[in-house]
């Protein structure tokens, strides 16, 4: 947590700057108004803390017009970290109850049916196929797209696993990670949803715990400890997990070039970089073309911290711009390690360019051939 | 001001222009619209105050609807101050009139490049920063680099006639600017042609180069490109005083060469610029050069400067200071903790000279200011053949806001009266905006009346971007 009078010389100074990280701004992008950017949000929260005006309801919708992706942080040298303030805030406004409508009906579906859909919890992931293997236990924490949007992702990370040699244990207990609520400002839903998984999560017999989301993987190891849920197994993203068995991984020749998208939950806010790099490098048996805004300075996919369910035209011309640059170095392949950021890609992608998850892209890799987009 | 009854139908008429969703009349976006880069606009955003406000915001799609924007505008004399990046330093951008803020940002296509001319055509709302990348990826630079690049947008410059840090070798924007649309207050739409140089009459162009939005919006650009260089080298001499490094400078730019960056550093600035950083001899100043284009070309421009700068008592520092402003030139553009505590306030007065005057100037100006409890520093940029900038920067620490703001505003009056005493211009690169509108009359003497004479005709109502450069100004 940050003191008050950090966080107000912190806004004072992004709102007094004179925009120099505004131009990698992906709501700059989507709106072309100087409403939803970094010294924008900064600006309505230094006008309110030194008393000139406090935040209206316009002011509360551009707060939430933020995917607290941080990369205005990548570009910002007194490394101010507009996400964090805008996320405090958040939490702020949820507690008097002023949030937008649609982040209120996310915590709704949530406490009801433990994912931000609205599904039927019983299905999450009744219908994952597991098999028999003898191996290691690993622990899979699904997620909720991954479960419910992206199956194809989640079935192919469990036959992934298991022919690496795993017991993969999934449970029907899993409830949503709680990421939607802690980066919309709803700590309480998002606590409830950490008390419950964190004992579900203690108490099943594995040795590690592997997650796909990127989402949830920054909730299970910073959110959950830093509110006093400790998981007592370690936490994996697949990213990491699969870089400490690169040489037991499926080779394959792609048809084309392979560019990797870095999720802002994986990268900027976890550092993880290598890793998925390593092993889209290790399959495929060639370079990855980088996109011209990578690793830290990689664009978001647009589909993050309730953009998209306030905001879906929006948050999809952000996606539509990140297909862009994977077609403008000539992309066929476009990995991610992210099911939710996959998801946004994917529905923005067309013919010519393949979007896939990085279990999916390794699996596809196993099936002992040249993989071909036809 | 607008009558709610005429804002409303106005409003009718303007978003059957541009759809609901492009105009605002949130207070929120006024305000998060109207922040500019302004030193006073900034710090007295730091200390609470709110900034003048527009009554709506209007987002064209189009240079049509530019147009139809501008009839309606004049239809109902609603004052009309466009904004691009909102990166000026001088409250260009700033409605003080209130009525429309026109902000041109959706207004961002880059046309294909016309490789065998060298020349891209651009529209108005597109950012510095964009462009360059984009003509890079096809080997090419605009040679404009201000530091703002990231925030302004190609409107900007050319309405201010900005300069980049390589100008000396590049130009300013009205030297790369070779054609240009602008939307007139009465909507009509003037295009000049594209053309290296020519004989047809006075340069139109050049009258809306500069004119911040008071004679009409610039809508598009075609502006030169350059191959992007094989080599950029730098190199850097100190100077035991502020004369032997002028008198280098000259030299070098007499001798013919043309290095990209000239940045001549006076004692003040150098000390806290560079000291921390290299050794170099207390109270010397800082010359940092640098040489664009073939090797073999660089090797001769650069040993005849260096030669040029012994001769004149200067010390070889080698390539680390140079080098240095260049990787971190973004950051002094930053605000930090000192900066924007209590009712700091700095600002730079980028003046201009011949030879003969600067060093004149320089001092002048120096005394004046540090006489109304400024600090100030100095560096020599933007060099020429026949002359060049100085970047007096000042900065002011006061108890409280009215003191800040007024002791600002009489380190400005004295500067100016100084420049413009001892022969100089007071901007070379910054615009006029509001920091200089008072000054507009005395620096351009008799021209004044000129400038005045063609506003009334190309705005008889005064609706564009009003009380900037002097004009439109209103009781």
């Amino acid at each position: 947590m940050i003191e008050p009078d950090k966080i107000a010389e912190q806004v004072r100074m992004c709102a007094a700057c004179p925009k120099m990280c505004r131009h990698v701004c992906p709501t700059f992008f989507a709106w072309r108004s100087d409403s939803p950017t970094p010294h924008g949000r900064a600006l309505l929260l230094h006008q309110e803390i030194v008393g000139t005006r406090s935040i209206d309801e316009r002011g509360v919708e551009v707060l939430y017009q933020c995917l607290e992706c941080s990369h205005c942080l990548t570009w910002c040298k007194p490394e101010i970290d507009v996400a964090t303030l805008v996320e405090i805030k958040r939490r702020d406004l949820v507690k008097k109850n002023l949030q937008p409508a649609g982040i209120s009906r996310i915590a709704s579906l949530v406490k009801d049916t433990h994912n931000p859909f609205g599904e039927d919890h019983k299905k999450r992931n009744d219908w994952i196929k597991t098999g028999s293997s003898k191996g290691k236990r690993i622990l899979y924490f699904t997620g909720c797209t991954a479960a419910y949007r992206e199956k194809s992702s989640s079935q192919d990370t469990v036959s992934l696993l298991e022919s690496l040699g795993y017991t993969v244990i999934i449970t029907p207990d899993e409830w949503c990670c709680g990421s939607p609520l802690f980066r919309t400002g709803d700590i309480q839903v998002g606590l409830e949803q950490a008390a419950h998984n964190a004992k579900v999560l203690n108490d099943i017999d594995a040795e590690e715990i592997l997650v796909t989301c990127p989402g949830c993987y920054r909730v299970l190891t910073g959110d959950y400890p830093d509110n006093g849920h400790e998981l007592n197994k370690p936490i994996r993203h697949i990213s990491e997990f699969l870089a400490k068995t690169l040489d037991k991984l499926p080779t394959a020749k792609f048809d084309g070039p392979i560019s990797f998208h870095d999720p802002c939950h994986l990268g900027r806010h976890s550092g993880i970089y290598d890793e998925p790099r390593d092993i889209i490098e290790r399959v495929s048996g060639s370079p990855i073309v980088e996109m011209e805004r990578n690793r830290e300075n990689a664009m978001c996919c647009g589909n993050g911290a309730g953009l998209r369910t306030l905001f879906s035209e929006h948050a999809k011309k952000i996606g539509a711009e990140r297909i862009r640059h994977a077609t403008n170095v000539g992309a066929k392949y476009l990995v991610t390690s992210c099911p939710f950021c996959k998801e946004m890609l994917a529905s923005q992608s067309d013919e010519h360019i393949n979007v896939l998850d990085l279990p999916e892209f390794v699996l596809k890799a196993s099936k002992g051939r040249d993989v071909k987009t036809d | 001001m607008l009558d709610e009854k005429s804002k409303k139908k106005a409003i009718e008429r303007l978003s059957k222009i541009v759809g609901e969703e492009h105009i605002t009349v949130h207070e929120t976006d006024r305000i998060l619209n109207a922040h500019d880069a302004w030193p006073l606009s900034e710090a007295k955003i730091r200390a609470g105050e709110l900034l003048p406000l527009a009554d709506m915001i209007v987002f064209p799609g189009t240079v049509d609807e530019v147009s139809k924007i501008l009839v309606v505008a004049n239809d109902f004399k609603i004052p009309v101050t466009p904004i691009g990046g909102g990166a000026g330093t001088c409250g260009g951008t700033l409605p003080i009139y209130g009525g429309i803020q026109l902000d041109l940002k959706r207004l961002d296509k880059i046309y294909e490049i016309d490789h065998d001319s060298m020349i891209v055509q651009v529209q108005a709302g597109v950012v510095g920063i964009d462009l360059e990348e984009e003509v890079n990826r096809h080997g090419y630079t605009t040679g404009h680099t201000p530091t703002s690049l990231r925030a302004s947008n190609m409107g900007g410059f050319i309405a201010t006639r900005s300069g980049g840090s390589m100008s000396s070798l590049y130009g300013k924007i009205e030297d790369l600017t070779l054609g240009l649309q602008v939307v007139l207050p009465d909507g009509s739409i003037v295009e000049t042609k594209a053309v290296p140089r020519h004989s047809v009459g006075p340069d139109l162009r050049q009258l809306f180069i500069g004119s911040e939005g008071t004679l009409g919006i610039i809508t598009e650009a075609t502006v030169r490109l350059f191959p992007i260089p094989e080599e950029r080298r730098f190199r850097s001499i100190s100077f035991p005083d502020v004369h032997s490094g002028l008198e280098a400078i000259r030299k070098i730019f007499r001798a013919g060469i043309l290095p990209s960056v000239v940045r001549l550093y006076d004692p003040e600035d150098a000390a806290l610029s560079f000291s921390m950083h290299f050794e170099f001899d207390e109270g010397h100043c800082m010359l940092l050069l640098a040489f664009d284009g073939a090797p073999k070309k660089i090797d001769l421009d650069e040993n005849q400067s260096v030669q040029i700068c012994l001769d004149e008592g200067g010390i070889d520092q080698g390539e680390g200071p140079s080098k240095r402003w260049w990787e971190h030139r973004y950051d002094m553009y930053y605000p930090t903790r000192l900066t924007t505590g209590g009712y700091a306030i700095g600002d730079t007065i980028d003046i201009v000279a011949t030879y003969d005057k600067l060093e004149d100037v320089y001092h002048a100006m120096k005394k004046a200011m540090e006489a109304e409890d400024a600090v100030v520093m100095s560096h020599f940029s933007h060099m020429y053949q026949n002359g060049g900038s100085i970047y007096m920067i000042f900065f002011t620490s006061q108890p409280d806001a009215e003191t800040a703001w007024a002791t600002y505003k009489r380190i400005w009056d004295v500067g100016v009266a100084a420049c413009l005493q001892e022969g100089g211009t007071m901007s070379h690169q910054h615009g006029v905006g509001l920091s200089r509108s008072t000054y507009t009359a005395d620096e351009l003497g008799s021209g004044f009346s000129v400038l005045k004479k063609i506003k009334d005709v190309l705005d008889p109502n005064g609706i564009m971007n009003p009380g900037k450069l002097g004009l439109g100004v209103r009781e």
